[in-house]
């Protein structure tokens, strides 16, 4: 009964565990912009996942639904930003802000009937939408030049601004990743993000207390629409190109890794999966054909110690932490 | 609708007619009638699979039901069940329904989500009721003891501020002890003027409690006693043994 | 807690970076390669075939008298590890020059950035489609259309067959080819008379088989590579459709074997001659073919050599280039490998240029069969 060790170290503690988060991944992106354009794509890839999950972490983690198919709006996102800024022309923040609207009203669309559904009735339907989106990008050549995928995507700018180098890009991407962490931290803690949590608790409770779970379910989904539009569309402008792969079920079973690992339905649990799936395997890059079994070997090892994720280490920090302030 | 309008003195807070439900072919409760007058503590009594909890679940619709529900008089036939929780019927389920992993706090705002204004307002009356409560603010609602998660499952229900509550099973893996005196504590809450469905298999606790008492069986009410009618529980012990 | 491992990840990966050797004597070549994935097949015999080549040219001093090293990064046929694997070589192991596989779409995705490190990309696969960006790349893949004419060739002299289905799979190559497939049709008098697709994993294709049958068609020309070459040739002996052809593209040996198996005499393939060897005529094709088995067959004697034998003359070739170059510099390499005069390999002749990126530019496929338990040239 640690509560009132808690209770106790309350304010402090709450601060420390905000900034802190904030000051690691600000420290890791100034290590990325003194090394070299390899170590800048990682944490670039990192950061873009990183958003991309924290979108998903709301339907997936605060809200408890299941979803495989959250890769159909990152194609939305990537394949709309890709034809609006090359073939006409847009700017690409322009561009990332009307594809994300398209990706809110697809996810209306398809959200609407297929959130009656439950369990694992809901994850095939939305496993089946990532794998139509998946066929469309790879059949309708005509829009997104199917296999042969889209290349010469501007890279993002900023009021006709284009961030030119891959370091500038990082910035902004890591700019944009921890707006979006404090957007969903905001919501988190709103009256709207205790429902949803009250939806993963217990619908019928939830249903009981006069949350009306049908419409939260759906904007939770529409939320992380948003996020893993905006992601797709980060990753046609980073890269400058984009395929069907780049949008496929590699980029589902990715971003669960990450949620995962870093703790699903935690604040920072997203991004600090996000970034550690993206660097374990080029921090093992050394070891060859042992790479995959390694990196598998690590991922397994984080779950046995930390089953609820990385993020979830953070209570005993801030037990210890405690301990510390008491004794004092 | 002109019954009732007409008796307008008289208007019983629920009152339900021909109410039933089924899962799949299995009809769990056949057409039944029941009301709750204002201000009144009633029980459902009835032995494990009677459909007792199905005739909670479907007066709240958290299962379809058929037949036509009236909310002082008016018709709330196929509300959903937020909706009916904005009119003020709030349910305690069976098991509690608590969001365990999160803390006693957490539960309590959520239970103020239809009046998030009224939240520390409300959060005081429900320490009032149940001071354990508040010892317990930031441990989570699941390493609770028994007791103290029904405490918190009734506390929780009252944030929502409810005209009428209604209890599936509250003693239900409860000390004797434990027990009463949490059902002593809906006879407060019915003396502030909450109307309240109970069901209950301890017939004893129910009893001395109830105004008044429906025995179900076999998917229907069977009998409707008041409980200054009842000499002894002998006559209840007919109905469940048949 | 986590913010320690954060850290310790990141000091991980800088020191492994920052511990590799830059060597002056060494002459690296980077090669993304999908070891995994749709493109392990081919991408896996890329790898080896470049390694051979390394292995021969050291020998006789390597390149410019120094050392190769054969750099590899497992893309898993995907574009996004495609494009981390390439911007490792690049910064961390300064590569000279990339020698990579058939996964198209990474090759694509690492295109500009490897324009703007100025080093040339020799590719297993097509070019990026982009001009500035093609203007660095090199494709040792033959042109989509020596397939095709290769078949239609075949059954217009060998066959009465004139009207033929075309069987193809949604990949870039195989859609490229399938489109020469209608055009080319009228030059050799035969009409294609239906088009069906399949998806590289399906496992059953007698619907597709039995529209190509039901319009007329003598002779499916199946475009694209994999075991869906066997399934079809099963699905046609299944339906007995006891007339009809399958010409398969160029694959596997073992593909080519086991669809033979299946279908007989009535199965036939596109080849380059390094994978009918024994009856070559003596030349200089021979002689490239020679001196390739020489170092290919001792270690590999069961694997088909025909990825290989394109990767080992794309290292051929870039001697060559070293040789006019007389220097490493990316940009030198991209001149003089548009200047390296016509090159007989060991999988085919190759004719780069100024204008000519694809080397490939004389058909250098033979139509075999399978008989008596072996890959013959079908006369």
């Amino acid at each position: 009964m640690t509560s009132h060790v808690t209770t106790s170290i309350e304010p402090s503690g709450i601060r420390w565990q905000s900034i802190l988060p904030i000051v690691a991944v600000l420290a890791l992106a100034g290590l990325g912009l003194v090394s070299s354009d390899y170590i800048v794509t990682v944490l670039g890839f990192a950061f873009i996942y990183a958003i991309f999950c924290t979108g998903l972490n709301f339907f997936m983690g605060y809200t408890g639904q299941a979803s495989f198919g959250q890769s159909a709006f990152a194609a939305i996102g990537g394949y709309g930003s890709a034809i609006l800024c090359t073939d006409y022309g847009w700017e690409p923040l322009l561009a990332l802000l009307a594809t994300m609207v398209l990706s809110g009203i697809a996810a209306v669309l398809v959200g609407y009937p297929t959130l009656r559904l439950r369990g694992h009735y809901l994850a095939m339907a939305t496993f089946a939408l990532g794998l139509i989106v998946y066929e469309i990008t790879i059949e309708w050549t005509a829009l997104t030049q199917g296999y042969m995928g889209y290349s010469g995507i501007p890279p993002l700018g900023i009021a006709g601004f284009a961030l030119d180098t891959l370091k500038h890009q990082l910035v902004a991407l890591v700019v944009l990743s921890l707006i979006g962490v404090g957007i969903a931290a905001r919501l988190r803690q709103s009256r709207f993000g205790r429902a949803l949590a009250s939806i993963a608790g217990s619908e019928s409770a939830a249903q009981a207390l006069g949350v009306d779970i049908a419409r939260y379910k759906l904007i939770a989904f529409v939320i992380a629409a948003l996020y893993a539009s905006a992601a797709g569309s980060l990753f046609a402008h980073f890269v400058g190109f984009i395929s069907p792969e780049i949008y496929g079920t590699t980029m589902v079973i990715q971003s669960f890794a990450m949620l995962y690992l870093g703790g699903i339905g935690t604040m920072w649990g997203p991004m600090i999966g996000a970034i550690i799936v993206s660097i374990l395997p080029e921090a093992l890059r050394g070891l060859k054909e042992m790479q995959d079994i390694a990196y598998t070997a690590v991922l397994i090892f984080i779950l046995i110690f930390a089953p609820r994720g990385l993020a979830g280490l953070s209570v005993l920090f801030r037990r210890a932490h405690g301990r510390v302030q008491e004794k004092a | 609708m002109s019954v009732l309008a007409s008796a307008k003195g008289n208007v019983p807070l629920l009152e339900a007619r021909d109410i039933s439900a089924s899962y799949g072919h299995v009809q769990a409760l056949k057409p039944t009638s029941l009301h709750i007058a204002e201000g009144e503590l009633v029980t459902i009594l009835g032995p494990n699979g009677a459909g007792k909890t199905t005739l909670m679940r479907a007066l709240t619709r958290l299962t379809a039901s058929k037949g036509n529900v009236f909310f002082r008089g008016e018709e709330i036939t196929g509300l959903s069940t937020p909706r009916l929780a904005r009119r003020g019927i709030v349910m305690v389920q069976e098991g509690r329904g608590l969001f365990p992993q999160m803390t006693v706090r957490e539960n309590l705002v959520i239970g103020a989500y239809l009046h998030p204004a009224e939240t520390d307002t409300q959060m005081a009356s429900a320490f009032e009721l149940f001071p354990r409560l508040k010892e317990r603010l930031d441990q989570s609602a699941g390493s609770l003891s028994g007791g103290e998660q029904q405490m918190l499952a009734i506390g929780r229900a009252l944030m929502a501020k409810p005209q009428l509550l209604m209890l599936d099973e509250p003693s239900l893996g409860l000390a004797p002890r434990v027990a009463s005196e949490i059902l002593g504590t809906l006879r407060e809450l019915n003396r502030r003027g909450i109307g309240i469905l109970l069901v209950e298999q301890k017939a004893p606790l129910a009893l001395k409690l109830a105004q008044r008492v429906y025995v179900i069986a076999l998917g229907k009410i069977v009998a409707e006693l008041k409980t200054d009618e009842i000499k002894s529980h002998h006559d209840l012990a007919r109905y469940y043994l048949h | 807690m986590y913010k320690r491992h954060l850290l310790v990840a990141a000091a991980m990966t800088v020191m492994a970076l920052s511990g590799e050797v830059r060597a002056a004597e060494t002459f690296k070549i980077g090669s993304s390669v999908g070891l995994t994935g749709y493109a392990a097949v081919i991408d896996r015999a890329w790898r080896d075939g470049l390694a051979v080549a390394a292995d021969a040219l050291n020998e006789k001093g390597g390149i410019l008298g120094k050392k190769i090293e054969i750099i590899t990064e497992d893309n898993k046929s995907q574009p996004q590890d495609a494009v981390v694997g390439y911007r490792k070589m690049i910064s961390s192991d300064q590569v000279n020059l990339f020698d990579s596989g058939c996964v198209s779409a990474g090759n694509f995705a690492a295109a500009a950035f490897v324009m703007q490190a100025k080093l040339p990309m020799y590719l297993c696969s097509i070019l990026p489609q982009r001009d500035n960006e093609q203007e660095w790349a090199f494709s040792f893949l033959a042109p989509p259309k020596f397939e095709i004419e290769a078949r239609y060739r075949y059954i217009k002299e060998k066959t009465s067959i004139r009207k033929v289905g075309i069987l193809y799979d949604p990949t870039p190559y195989a859609l490229m080819m399938k489109g020469l497939g209608e055009q080319l049709a009228k030059d050799f008098g035969l009409e294609v008379v239906a088009q069906e697709t399949y998806k590289p994993d399906d496992a059953d294709m007698t619907v597709q088989l039995g529209r190509i049958n039901a319009a007329g068609g003598g002779a499916v020309v199946k475009i694209g590579q994999g075991g869906s070459t066997v399934t079809a040739a099963k699905n046609i002996k299944q339906l007995g459709l006891d007339k009809m052809l399958l010409l398969s593209s160029n694959d596997d040996g073992s593909i080519f074997q086991q669809a033979g198996q299946v279908l007989d005499d009535r199965f036939f393939f596109v080849a380059p001659p390094v994978q009918l060897p024994k009856q070559l005529k003596p030349g200089p094709a021979k002689d490239a073919v020679d001196a390739f088995l020489k170092y290919w067959k001792p270690k590999y004697p069961d694997r088909d050599p025909a990825n290989s034998a394109r990767a080992w003359d794309s290292m051929m070739v870039l001697a060559k280039a070293a040789e006019i170059a007389k220097s490493t510099d990316g940009k030198a390499l991209r001149d003089a490998t548009q200047k390296v005069p016509s090159y007989v390999g060991a999988y085919a002749t190759f004719n780069f240029s100024e204008k000519q990126h694809v080397g490939i530019t004389e058909n250098p496929f033979l139509i075999g069969k399978f008989a008596n338990g072996e890959l013959v040239v079908a006369e």
